[in-house]
């Protein structure tokens, strides 16, 4: 069954007079099997992060459908089934990372009891038991990392959405969460990562699809591919980079 | 209900964790400590109470509504710009319920403070003092005197080209010809809120209330007027039922008569009756002139000034929580400083707006920009009005009785249905200024 599936999805920014800005979807398809570790990667501006908030219901599409374990994205249902961790941890940094997990716990619609246990599990298996009631905002960024990735998981997710989830963290915490990664997706979980270090989406990912202009140029399995992800993102991308090196020579 | 009460914690703990609410419940109180020193009335020890009242609580509550609502509005604002408002908006939780949490908990904030400073006002001006309920005269109502006037100007109308028709007349008809049926009214029922009665020399007036069962503990607050506005010799008696009460003052005074248990006056009536006449005996030598509408109340004893604080509190705090409310939306719509600065411009129009329709009636605007601008200040008073029509600290000051039916309807629509469909607001403008924000 596919947990996340778009069909034809296009999406225009606007401005405050309706006027078309930015293009950033033109007509996505994309479907993530259960279990799989699906990688989407593309340079910036290629429309990553429009088609994680798509997914995640911040935005609706213009054209086309998006659904989430059947759902629409917004329902509260879909919701209850998804874990999110963020570019940026945005924690509030006046919270400990204790009242941190249990608020979002509380956000999921936890019992108190079951809040508490999951709270003491993760802090654990972050290793921030010995910091959890500091005030998150005293916190290195890797720490702070940390605990965002920790609250994305309060709510035992089956979906769980990572936008560049190494970002910040010292190559041993990149380690750690490439493992953590693999096992999650072996329990059962879905995982939709965006990531920049082709190396470790090629480490961790068992499907991806690189985006550019808004449009899919290359997807299939990491395990089919001849040669390195790298070598096939540059020449997914080499049209825009030819364009780029064309135009500062014509300037 | 789970996700409300998170919001809730949250917001509690940033107002504290940063430090705002100890800042705001400070600022308040050092006000109060300070207005001794800043306003001494009009030396008598009853106008010194009255102005330390008015300024210390009317001070303490505009720090709570400024500061609460430029914190409320920020922080929103704020979290939705830098994308950390989207982490809640992912989980399973009503947007409703994230505007709504933070709300009650700037509101629940702002009513802490104002309960602090109303605890230093008790303990300072005595909490046994007792406080008197203000009983208006039983009068046509101005709604039903306006459209008799408007009839009246009606039939008026023909006699616009009747050469027979004084000229003063003509002008005044041939002014408002053009004046849209609204403005008209808005005028007629201004006129009736100041229309005034007169009282030659050795003249009695009546006029009618409510029965009072309790005799004793009621006074008549009235204000007289005369020609030309000067200040002239006020003498009379009053006289209710059987109390009577004796006045020696000047006009444009507020003068308090208490009526005290004598012989049995004229005005008196039997007891089973809804209403009751007072009347007043004129025996100065001049015409004494009075807007019964608005100079004229009968006091009845009530409760105690801390009960009255009580009700007076709930007031400023259903108050508070609709400008809680209010900055919030605005937050859950506009980037910060858009929203702080609309707040401010919408919490001091809101404020001013009823004086200035008070000063400026329709009828003198005749520029269309003035126009224009009295109509906007029209509609921000429509808005402001749960907010700014109701005077729990003037009340105080005039040891009245903050009205227990006022205050359930303040706490009922001040308190919960506004900032409810205020939240409902901020729901839809999170999902549309989201989409909007690339």
């Amino acid at each position: 069954m596919a947990v996340v599936e778009l069909q034809g999805v296009s999406k225009t920014f606007r401005d405050f007079w309706l006027r078309p800005t930015v293009k950033a979807l033109d007509g996505l398809d994309l479907s993530i099997e259960s279990g799989e570790i699906f990688g989407l990667l593309g340079p910036n501006g290629s429309g990553k992060s429009t088609t994680i908030k798509l997914i995640l219901g911040l935005l609706s599409p213009d054209a086309g459908k998006v659904a989430l374990f059947s759902r629409p994205p917004g329902s509260a249902a879909a919701r209850k089934r998804l874990g999110y961790l963020p570019e940026l941890s945005y924690l509030h940094s006046f919270m400990t990372a204790r009242e941190t997990l249990l608020y979002y716990a509380g956000l999921c619609g936890l019992d108190r009891a079951t809040a508490r246990e999951r709270t003491r599990q993760l802090l654990e298996m972050t290793r921030l038991s010995d910091v959890a009631d500091r005030q998150v905002g005293g916190f290195s960024k890797g720490m702070a990392r940390r605990v965002a990735l920790a609250s994305s998981l309060i709510g035992k997710p089956e979906l769980l959405v990572l936008d560049e989830p190494t970002s910040g963290l010292d190559p041993v915490s990149t380690d750690e969460v490439k493992t953590l990664v693999k096992e999650l997706a072996k329990s059962g979980m879905t995982i939709l990562m965006t990531s920049h270090l082709l190396a470790d989406a090629q480490d961790v990912c068992t499907r991806f699809m690189i985006l550019n202009n808004g449009r899919s140029v290359a997807q299939g399995a990491v395990a089919d591919l001849d040669g390195s992800l790298q070598d096939c993102f540059l020449a997914a991308v080499a049209e825009r980079r030819a364009f780029s090196v064309a135009s500062f020579l014509k300037a | 209900m789970r996700a409300f009460f998170e919001i809730f914690r949250l917001e509690m703990r940033r107002l504290w964790r940063r430090r705002t609410a100890q800042l705001l419940a400070l600022a308040a109180l050092a006000w109060i400590f300070c207005v001794p020193w800043l306003a001494n009335g009009d030396g008598t020890l009853d106008g010194v109470r009255h102005v330390q009242l008015l300024l210390s609580l009317g001070g303490a509550f505009t720090i709570c509504c400024v500061s609460l609502a430029a914190s409320g509005a920020l922080s929103f604002a704020a979290e939705r710009e830098e994308f950390r408002l989207a982490l809640a908006r992912v989980r399973p939780a009503p947007r409703f319920a994230l505007a709504a949490g933070r709300m009650a908990a700037l509101s629940a904030a702002g009513a802490g403070v104002l309960a602090l400073c109303a605890c230093f006002v008790v303990a300072k001006y005595g909490a046994g003092r007792p406080c008197s309920r203000v009983i208006d005269p039983v009068m046509e109502p101005v709604a039903a005197e306006a459209d008799r006037m408007y009839a009246h100007y009606l039939s008026l109308l023909p006699k616009l080209d009747d050469p027979a028709t004084p000229e003063e007349l003509r002008g005044v008809l041939a002014s408002l010809t053009n004046t849209p049926k609204a403005v008209l009214s808005r005028m007629f029922m201004q006129r009736a809120r100041d229309r005034f009665e007169s009282i030659g020399p050795g003249a009695t007036a009546r006029w009618t209330f409510p029965a009072q069962d309790a005799g004793e503990g009621l006074a008549v607050r009235i204000r007289f007027s005369s020609d030309f506005n000067m200040r002239d010799e006020v003498r009379g008696v009053f006289a209710f039922g059987d109390l009577s009460g004796s006045v020696s003052n000047i006009t444009k005074s507020i003068l308090k008569v208490p009526l005290a248990r004598g012989a049995k006056a004229a005005g008196a009536v039997a007891p089973a009756q809804a209403v009751q006449t007072l009347e007043f005996a004129n025996s100065s030598p001049n015409t004494l002139m009075l807007r019964p509408r608005k100079d004229l109340k009968l006091l009845a004893a009530a409760d105690s000034f801390a009960w009255n604080m009580v009700r007076a509190w709930l007031q400023l705090s259903a108050m508070l929580a609709t400008v809680c409310a209010f900055a919030v939306f605005l937050g859950s719509c506009l980037g910060r400083t858009v929203a702080v600065f609309t707040c401010g411009v919408m919490l001091f129009t809101g404020a001013a707006s009823s004086d200035i329709i008070e000063s400026y009636p329709d009828q003198l605007e005749e520029n269309r920009v003035d126009r224009i601008s009295l109509a906007v200040t029209r509609a921000v008073e429509f808005v402001c009005r749960p907010v700014f029509s109701l005077h729990p600290v003037a009340a105080l000051a005039d040891d009245e009785c903050v009205a227990p039916a006022e205050t359930l309807q303040a706490v009922a629509i001040d308190a919960f249905a506004i900032p409810a469909l205020l939240a409902l607001l901020s729901a839809l403008a999170m999902a549309y200024a989201h989409e909007s924000a690339k």
